[in-house]
C-alpha cells in the first residue's frame, strides 16, 4: 500500500494522500488557473517540486538559505488587542505595544498603523487621532511603518453612504443609475484616500498600503488607483502598497477604465501592470482558496497564478498569503503545517519579493 | 435551419446580452416551428454560458442583468399553454444580523434571478425573525443566508434554529455562503448546501430546486 | 500565522537585515534580487548573511541602525532610522519631518 501523507482541505480539514494522489491534485488545480487567467502552465518539475514540499516529513517546513524575503505586515497594530473580526486575540494592548511587539519580539520586516474599523472612509473624524499616534510610532518605531486600511467602497452606498446601492440598482434593471452611483462613489473614495494620506504623511508616515482594492468591484479598484496616482504625483518618495481583495476584479460596473484597460475581469498578471501604472511601489496580488478542494490543488493553483504575476511585474510583489488567500486553508488558525508549506513553495517557485 | 442551429442561435445571442438579438433569435425559432419549452431551453443554456463567463471575467454584472432581461422580454413573447402555468422557485436572500456585507450576496441574488428564480433580497445586517417574516410571506422554497466574518457566521445558524423552531425548516432549503463558510459549517449547522460563488449558489439552488 | 510566515520565508526583521531589505524594495521599487545586493553591498556583508542574526547583530549595532534587544544608549526609533538613511543613501519620511520640527 502506498504510503499517505498528511495534508489539508481548504477549509483546513486534516487529510491523507499518496504521492500520486497529491500529484493529480497540483496539476488540477494548475490547470483551473491556466484555464481561468490564461496563464502559461506549470511544467513537471514544478509539479514535483509542489508534492515534495506537501510529502515533507516535518510539521513545518521553510524556505532554503538564502532564499528569504521581507514579510510586509498588515492590520498587526491590532493584531494583539483586537477581537475575532481582525483575527485578533484580545490581549488589552495599545496600538504602540502591538506594532511594537511584532517589531521587536516577533521579527516583522515591516508594520502598519490601522484603527479597528480598518476602512478609509471611517478615519476621515479620527483623523488627528491617526496622526498622533502616527508620530509616537514613527519616534519608537525602526521598521518601515505604513498608514493602512481598506478602501471599502461599499461604505458609500446606502445605508452607510450618500449613493443608492448599484445591487439594488441592477437587480431593478436601472444600469445607468447603477453605473453613477459607482462612478460617484469612486469619485469620493478617490477624495477620501488622497486627504488622509495627506494629514498622515504629514505626521511622518512612510507611505500607504491599501487593503482589499476592489473588494466592491471595478469601481472600487478605479477610486482606489485614482487615489494612488494622485498619491504619486503628489509625494515621489512615498511608500505605495496596492493589495488586492480578491484574484479577479469583479465587474459591478464593466466599463470603466484606468490608463486604457478595462478593470474588470483582470487577475493578478493584469493588475500588477495597472498598479505599476498608477505609481504603486509594491503590489499585493492574491489568488482565493477553494475550501471544497485540497491544498495541493490550492497551492498549485495559486503557484500557478502569482508565477505569471512575479514573470511580467516589474515593481516587487508581497503576496497575500493570510486566511483563505495563496493556497492556505480558510480558518481562524489555519494549521502551521499548511501555512508554512505554502509558504515556501511560493516563495521558492514564484521569485516573489515578499509574503 | 435544424434545430441544433436555432437553439445554438439562442444560445449565442444571450451571450451578446443585447435584448433586440435575444428577440430576433427567439422570433426565429418561433417562426421555424420550435415549441416554447424548447425555446426556453436554448435561451437557458445562454444564460448558463453567461453565468459561466461571468466567474471567467470575461462578462459582468451588467452583462448579466441584460442578458437576463432579454430572456425575460423573449419569454414574455412565447405562448406558453400549460408550460406558463410553472410557478417560478421563491429565494429569500440576506446578509445575517451585524454583518454589513453587501456585495457578495448582491451577485448572489443577481445570478439566481438571472437563472429564473424569484429572489427577495432582504438587504445586509438582517435581523434573524425578518427571515422567518419573509419565508412565510412569499411562501419561500430556499433561504440563502450570507456572513463575511467569523463574528457573525453564527447568525446562519441561529437562522436555521429560529426556522426550525416555527416550524419552517422541513418546508425550506438552506443555502449558506461568505468567506468564512465552507461546506463542513454547512453541514455542521445544518444548512442543506454551501455555495463557494455566485455561479455555484445557481448550481446549488438548480439541484435542490428544480 | 505571520509569525508562522516570518519563521520560514521572513528575513526577520530588526534580528538580521529584513527591514533594511524591505525598505529598498519600498522606496526603489527594487525587487528582492537588487534590493538583497543593494543592502549587503551599503552594510558591507555578503547576501547570504543578510538573513542570518550572527553576521548582521555586530553590522546593526556598529552601524547604529537598531539592534532588537533594548541596548542602553544605541540609537532606537527616529534615531536608527537616521542612521538607516545615512547608510541606505535613502531619506525616510519621519526623519525629514522630524528635522524640520528643529529649531536652527
Amino acid at each position: 500500500m502506498a504510503t499517505e501523507y498528511v495534508l489539508r482541505m481548504g477549509d483546513g480539514k486534516r487529510v491523507f494522500m499518496t504521492k500520486d494522489k497529491i500529484k493529480e491534485e497540483a496539476i488540477a488545480g494548475a490547470g483551473n488557473a491556466v484555464d481561468y487567467g490564461l496563464v502559461p502552465d506549470l511544467s513537471a518539475d514544478e509539479i514535483d517540486k509542489i508534492v515534495e514540499i506537501c510529502a515533507m516529513p516535518g510539521k513545518s517546513v521553510a524556505v532554503e538559505f538564502g532564499m528569504e524575503v521581507p514579510v510586509t505586515h498588515d492590520i498587526g497594530t491590532i493584531r494583539l488587542d483586537g477581537d475575532q473580526g481582525n483575527s485578533g486575540v484580545g490581549i488589552p494592548s495599545s496600538r504602540l505595544v502591538g506594532m511594537m511587539m511584532h517589531e521587536r519580539a516577533f521579527g516583522a520586516d515591516t508594520m502598519e498603523l490601522g484603527h479597528i474599523d480598518y476602512s478609509y472612509k471611517p478615519v476621515k473624524p479620527i483623523v488627528s487621532n491617526e496622526c498622533q499616534m502616527m508620530e509616537v510610532a514613527q519616534q519608537n518605531m525602526i521598521v518601515p511603518l505604513f498608514y493602512g486600511a481598506m478602501p471599502n467602497m461599499g461604505l458609500y452606498y446606502t445605508p452607510d453612504g450618500p449613493f443608492e446601492n448599484p445591487g439594488d440598482l441592477l437587480k431593478a434593471f436601472k444600469l445607468e443609475e447603477a453605473f453613477a452611483s459607482m462612478e460617484h462613489s469612486a469619485e469620493h473614495l478617490t477624495r477620501d484616500i488622497v486627504w488622509i494620506m495627506q494629514k498622515l504623511m504629514a505626521s511622518g508616515a512612510d507611505g500607504v498600503n491599501l487593503d482589499t482594492t476592489a473588494a466592491a468591484g471595478d469601481a472600487d479598484a478605479f477610486g482606489t488607483l485614482n487615489a494612488v496616482k494622485a498619491l504619486r504625483a503628489e509625494f515621489p518618495e512615498m511608500y505605495i502598497e496596492v493589495g488586492m481583495a480578491g484574484e479577479s476584479i469583479i465587474g459591478m460596473h464593466g466599463m470603466l477604465e484606468f490608463e486604457g484597460s478595462i478593470l474588470a475581469g483582470l487577475w493578478p498578471h493584469q493588475q500588477v501592470k495597472l498598479a505599476e501604472k498608477a505609481g504603486a511601489s509594491i503590489f499585493g496580488p492574491v489568488v482565493n482558496t477553494n475550501t471544497s478542494r485540497s491544498f495541493s490543488w490550492n497551492l498549485a493553483r495559486a503557484i500557478t497564478f502569482i508565477k505569471e504575476c512575479s514573470k511580467v511585474a516589474k515593481i516587487p510583489l508581497h503576496v497575500d498569503m493570510g486566511m483563505g488567500v495563496g493556497g492556505i486553508p480558510m480558518l481562524e488558525t489555519p494549521p502551521i503545517d499548511a501555512v508554512t508549506r505554502a509558504s515556501k513553495a511560493m516563495v521558492e517557485m514564484t521569485n516573489v519579493d515578499g509574503l | 435551419m435544424d434545430k441544433q442551429a436555432l437553439l445554438k442561435e439562442l444560445s449565442d445571442a444571450m451571450v451578446s446580452c443585447k435584448a433586440d438579438v435575444i428577440m430576433a433569435a427567439t422570433k426565429k425559432a418561433v417562426d421555424a416551428g420550435m415549441s416554447s419549452v424548447e425555446i426556453i431551453d436554448g435561451l437557458a443554456a445562454g444564460m448558463t454560458e453567461v453565468g459561466d463567463q461571468f466567474e471567467r471575467g470575461k462578462l459582468f454584472l451588467p452583462h448579466v442583468m441584460m442578458a437576463a432581461n432579454g430572456m425575460q422580454k423573449a419569454v414574455d413573447t412565447l405562448e406558453m399553454g400549460d408550460a406558463g402555468a410553472t410557478v417560478k422557485k421563491v429565494i429569500i436572500n440576506g446578509t445575517v444580523e451585524g454583518d454589513v456585507h453587501d456585495i457578495g450576496k448582491s451577485i448572489v441574488s443577481t445570478m439566481l434571478q438571472s437563472a429564473g428564480f424569484e429572489v427577495h433580497d432582504l438587504g445586509r445586517d438582517v435581523p434573524i425573525a425578518k427571515f422567518i417574516e419573509a419565508v412565510k410571506e412569499y411562501n419561500a422554497d430556499m433561504v440563502g443566508l450570507s456572513a463575511l466574518m467569523t463574528t457573525t457566521l453564527n447568525g446562519q445558524k441561529d437562522v436555521i434554529e429560529l426556522l426550525k423552531a416555527n416550524g419552517l425548516r422541513d418546508n425550506v432549503k438552506v443555502m449558506v455562503g461568505g468567506a468564512p463558510a465552507t461546506t463542513t459549517w454547512a453541514e455542521k449547522i445544518g444548512a442543506d448546501c454551501y455555495a463557494e460563488n455566485a455561479t455555484e449558489a445557481v448550481d446549488r439552488a438548480k439541484e435542490l430546486l428544480l | 500565522m505571520p509569525i508562522a510566515h516570518i519563521m520560514a520565508s521572513g528575513m526577520t526583521g530588526l534580528r538580521a537585515g529584513g527591514d533594511l531589505v524591505a525598505r529598498m524594495e519600498l522606496s526603489k521599487s527594487m525587487r528582492i534580487k537588487d534590493a538583497k545586493e543593494y543592502v549587503a553591498k551599503k552594510v558591507g556583508v555578503d547576501v547570504f548573511d543578510l538573513a542570518d542574526e550572527y553576521a548582521m547583530r555586530d553590522v546593526r549595532e556598529e552601524l547604529g541602525i537598531g539592534v532588537i534587544t533594548s541596548v542602553p544608549g544605541a540609537p532606537k526609533g527616529i534615531a536608527a532610522k537616521m542612521n538607516i538613511e545615512k547608510v541606505l543613501g535613502t531619506k525616510i519620511n519621519c526623519c525629514e519631518t522630524f528635522r524640520n520640527q528643529l529649531k536652527q
